[in-house]
This record gives structure tokens, sequence and C-alpha cells, in this order.
């Protein structure tokens, strides 16, 4: 499994500690890394458990999971967009059941799935204006505040000069979330 | 039929029939079938391409009972999300329950009690059946079998009523709470559970001479709707459906949460990839819930029901992001969670198992007939609220 994220020429790529996060690996790709990545999983014969979205400072986040049947290997693929012009290639070609998950994620964020075979509204009313899950700018965290390496127990395996999206934040005054990741009781009980 | 030259002309319908009719073949016949079709148990709509009596292409058409529960994740505090989980699937209500407190309390790192474990397991378990009883009664009356659904009713009435003892409700329970169940058992709980047992156990075999060994029934399902694993994998289908085809793939074994390790039950496989093996792999999943809930009750120890030091449902969750699975009556059932440390999650993403079992319903009924089209439906198990969530 290792071998074989490390040859997708990921950004980043950590293997998880499954007890606290229920992920096996995380690895951000470029987005012209993605259709390729796809066939490889598929090759290994993962499957892919869903595709989302998460709107956070640096731009439109799409998350895509895959899983293996026969062991758990849970891979959280990462791709990160900007927001002013969120597009990525589509996987569908490769994992039929992409289109669907590719579908919602274009409702709920607007993202454009380039090369999606039925790329009109999955769940949405077709002609809505907006899209439900993005966030107005000044709620939007920054993806190291929610999905930073420190604190998960997770094993960096390799980082591309120039990746910093998951440094632990600097603190900022007045804000709380930028406490370490996991500090579990004390963050829960403060309410 | 409609004349094929009327498709060049003014389109009628939605955008969605529109451009399916552009893709179709001369003298073909577009049908709508549903939203408000019997057999799609709830507002499910296939538009199909009729050669006759057969599809040359199918598209499901969702989007009718979408309510939006990821967003009303985002806007509530994470325990005032917890009654949405019933609602997403309302037959095993309770799976989803144990999904959106798992990915809490995997989060949170909030420790759940023994007796907890054990009770969770059980309701989760009868659940299951109820859950299996109604796709049998309802999908039989899909198939022109009415008398079945009154047999599946009658014991799942049973069920019912043993589990609305410690949940209060009958269909959308909202009965786990972050770190253990809402409420403790009485005793009458486990003396009525020891007593469905047997009851339950003396149906199956009246089912299978009543209904399984029913030749009408074998010649209407058997061979019909072929998912073979290759396609299960290429469309993440899970559960009943990828087990009906022999991939032995269950997330009670391949991830086991709660304390599914400690209990002795099979993962009930058929290799036939049709109708009648999914068909199969839900009769027996049902014997082997039963079996877990013998363990479960004669192990089920005394303590407390909720773990009294966890947090409050309405506080803060630390920042982070986890995913949790469960295994749910249709299958793999998946929270991903993530928080900024704020007052409410930053995301909730809710994988439901029904929309990867029936997105691959289009390429599965390609060439088949229409009337087995039912019969494919029925075999994944839809409930289309939480396809469309």
């Amino acid at each position: 499994m290792e071998t074989m994220l490390r040859a997708l020429n990921p950004l980043y790529l950590a293997r998880e500690d499954a007890t606290r996060t229920g992920l096996a690996w995380t690895v951000h790709l470029a987005p012209q890394a993605l259709q390729g990545a796809a066939r490889v999983f598929l090759d290994a014969g993962l499957h892919l458990e869903d595709i989302c979205g998460l709107d956070v400072k640096e731009g439109l986040c799409i998350v895509y999971h895959f899983d293996g049947m026969e062991a758990f290997s849970r891979v959280e693929v990462r791709v990160m967009v900007p927001h002013d012009a969120p597009e990525v290639s589509s996987i569908a070609a490769v994992y039929a059941g992409a289109e669907w998950h590719e579908r919602e994620t274009a409702d709920f964020y607007g993202v454009v799935f380039t090369g999606n075979p039925n790329p009109a509204p999955l769940l949405m009313p077709e002609g809505m204006q907006g899209y439900p899950l993005c966030k107005e700018p000044s709620a939007r965290a920054s993806l190291a505040a929610t999905c930073a390496t420190e604190g998960r127990g997770a094993e960096v395996l390799h980082s591309e000069d120039g990746f910093t999206l998951l440094d632990a934040p600097a603190p900022a005054p007045g804000a709380k979330q930028e406490k370490p990741a996991r500090k579990p009781k004390e963050a829960a009980d403060d309410a | 039929m409609r004349d094929p030259e009327a498709r060049q002309g003014t389109p009628t319908g939605d955008g969605y029939t529109c451009r399916f009719e552009q893709g179709a073949r001369e003298g073909t016949l577009i049908l709508n079938m549903g939203p408000q079709h019997p057999s799609t148990h709830g507002v499910l709509r296939v538009l199909l391409e009729l050669d006759g009596e057969y599809i040359v292409r199918a598209e499901p058409v969702l989007g009718y009972l979408h309510r939006m529960h990821e967003k009303m994740g985002e806007v509530k505090a994470a325990g005032q999300f917890m009654p949405n989980m019933g609602r997403v699937d309302y037959l095993h209500a309770l799976a989803w329950n144990w999904a959106y407190a798992g990915a809490v309390e995997r989060l949170a790192d909030i420790k759940v009690p023994e007796r907890a474990e054990y009770l969770r397991v059980i309701v989760t378990e009868l659940n299951r059946i109820s859950s299996h009883l109604l796709w049998w009664g309802a999908y039989l009356l899909d198939l022109g079998a009415f008398t079945p659904i009154m047999y599946a009713f009658d014991d799942r009435e049973k069920l019912l009523d043993i589990l609305q003892i410690p949940t209060g409700s009958r269909l959308t329970y909202s009965y786990f709470r972050f770190g253990g169940v809402y409420a403790d058992v009485p005793d009458s709980f486990t003396q009525r559970i020891r007593e469905f047992i047997p009851h339950m156990r003396s149906r199956l075999p009246m089912y299978k001479a009543l209904v399984t060994d029913n030749m009408i029934l074998r010649h209407r399902i058997e061979d019909v709707g072929i998912i073979p694993e290759e396609m299960c994998v290429r469309y993440g289908a899970t559960g009943p459906v990828v087990r009906g085809a022999g991939v032995p793939y269950d997330v009670r074994r391949a991830e086991p949460y709660g304390i599914y390790d400690r209990f002795d039950f099979d993962i009930p496989v058929h290799t036939e990839c049709c109708s009648m093996a999914r068909y199969m792999v839900r009769i027996d999943e049902m014997e082997q819930s039963l079996r877990i809930v013998e363990q479960a009750v004669a192990q089920l120890p005394a303590g407390d029901h909720v773990n009294a030091k966890a947090p409050k449902p309405t506080g803060k969750l630390p920042a982070g992001e986890t995913y949790f699975a469960v295994e749910g009556a249709r299958g793999k059932i998946g929270v991903w969670l993530v928080s900024d440390g704020g007052k409410t999650p930053y995301r909730v993403k809710l994988r439901a198992p029904g929309f990867s079992n029936l997105h691959l319903f289009a390429e599965c009924a390609r060439g088949t007939l229409l009337a087995d089209a039912v019969a494919i439906l029925g075999s994944l198990d839809m409930v289309i609220p939480e396809i469309d969530r």
C-alpha cells in the first residue's frame, strides 16, 4: 500500500492512526494526478466510498474516500482547487460510481468535474442559485484548523517542499480552535 | 407509443426527460417509472428507454426526498443533530445513530461503558431484523405476493414493541447518546427478547417453506439482475449486494466497531450475483443477528448505560476529523465528521449505502425486461430518504 501511494507522486502522504481518525492513509494530490491515482486504486481492488467537499480558507478541498474489501485500508485523497475556478477532472470513467458523487458535490459546492458523463443536478432543483454547503468567507476555517497533522498520531511519510497546508496554525488571538487538535476532554467540556 | 418524430419537435417533460430523450434510438419508448410508482418505495423516479418490453437505457432521477441533512449537521450542535439520524434511514435508524455517535466519540475520545456497548449491539441487531423483515414483505408485495408482508409485519410488530421499551419510539429511533445510550432497560426488555428469539427461529423455516422455496418466486428472481463483484467495486456497492456477489465484506468484521469482535457469528455469502442471492443473504442474516442478540443478552453486564463524564450534547467538539463506518442493513454507512473546534461541526458527510447500491441499477438493468426492473430494484433494498438524504 505504501509503495503504491508513494508512486502516485503525492504532495503529502501520511499513515494515520485509525483508532483516532478512522483513516489508514491521507494523501494530497495535484488535480492532474487524480485520474491516474483512481486507476491505480481500481487496479488494487479498492472501492470508492464517497466524494465530498470541504470549504476552507485556502480553497475548496475535494475529498475522496477509498477502502479495500479484503483488508481495511481507507485512503483519504484530498485535492485542493481554488474558489474562483473549482475544477477537477472526473474519475467516473474509472469508477462508474463516481458519477453521482461528483454530481452531488457539484450541487453542494459548484465544483466542475470535467468529463462527468451526465453533469445534471442530482439532488438540487435545476436552475437553483447558490451552493448550500459553501461557507461565507468569514466563516471559513483553514484546512490546518480542522485536519492538521499534529496531534492525531499521523506519521508523515512524504511532504513536498512548499506544502504547508497542514502545518499547525499559528496561534491567533482569541481563537479556541487554534489549540492542538487533540485535547479531547478539556476542549469538549468547556462548552 | 409516442411518435419518434415528436422527439425532434418541442420537448416535453422536464430537463431530465428532455436530455434523456436526446440519446434515444429510433422506435423506442421513453417511460417515466415513478416518482409515484408503488414499487419504488418512496419517491424514486427512473427514466426508461424501452424497446418493446426490454430496457435499452435507464436513469434514476433523485432528489424528491432530499432534505439536506448535511447542512443541518453544520448548523446544529453535535447532539442536536442526533434525531436527524433516524430520519435518514428510517428502517435501520439505530445503525445511523451508531455511525454518528461513533464519529463524535472517536473525535472527542469519549469512552462507552460496557453495558451500553451491549445494549447498542442488541438494539441495532434487532433493528436489522426488523429492517430485513420489512424489506422481505415489501419485496414480495412488489413481485405480486400479498400474504408474506402480513406475516412479516406480525413479527416486526413484536420487534417494535421490544424496541419501544428503551427507545420510546417505533421507527425513527434516537436512542444513542455520546458515551452510551439514552435509557437503561428494564428486565422485561431482556425477557421479551428471550421469548422472541425462539419464536423467530420457528418462523424462519416456515418462511422458507412458504416463500423462499416457492417456484414462482424462484423463476421470478433467479438469474435476474446480475451484479458481479467487479461491478460492486466500481460503484462502491456494499452490504447484501456485495455479499450476494460472493464477497464476504461486512464492516462488523472488516473494521470492527463497538464490541462486535466478541461475538460468534457468520457473514452469509452467496455467489450467484442475482436477485435471489441478495434475497438469500438477507434471509440468512436474520438468523445471524439472532445469534448475536442471543449472546449479547446472555452476557449483558450490569453497570451504567451512559458515560456520566461524557460532554454535554450541545458542547463543542475538539478540532479534527474522523471517519466512522458501521454495517447497516443496506451496507456500509459512513460518517465523515470535521470540526474546527467551533459550536457546531464544520462538516458532516453522510455516506449512504443505498446511494451507491442504486447507482448501479442503470448498468445492471440494461437489456432486461421491464418487469425485471421491479425485481432488481427491490433486490437492492432501497430506502429513498437515505439515498437522497
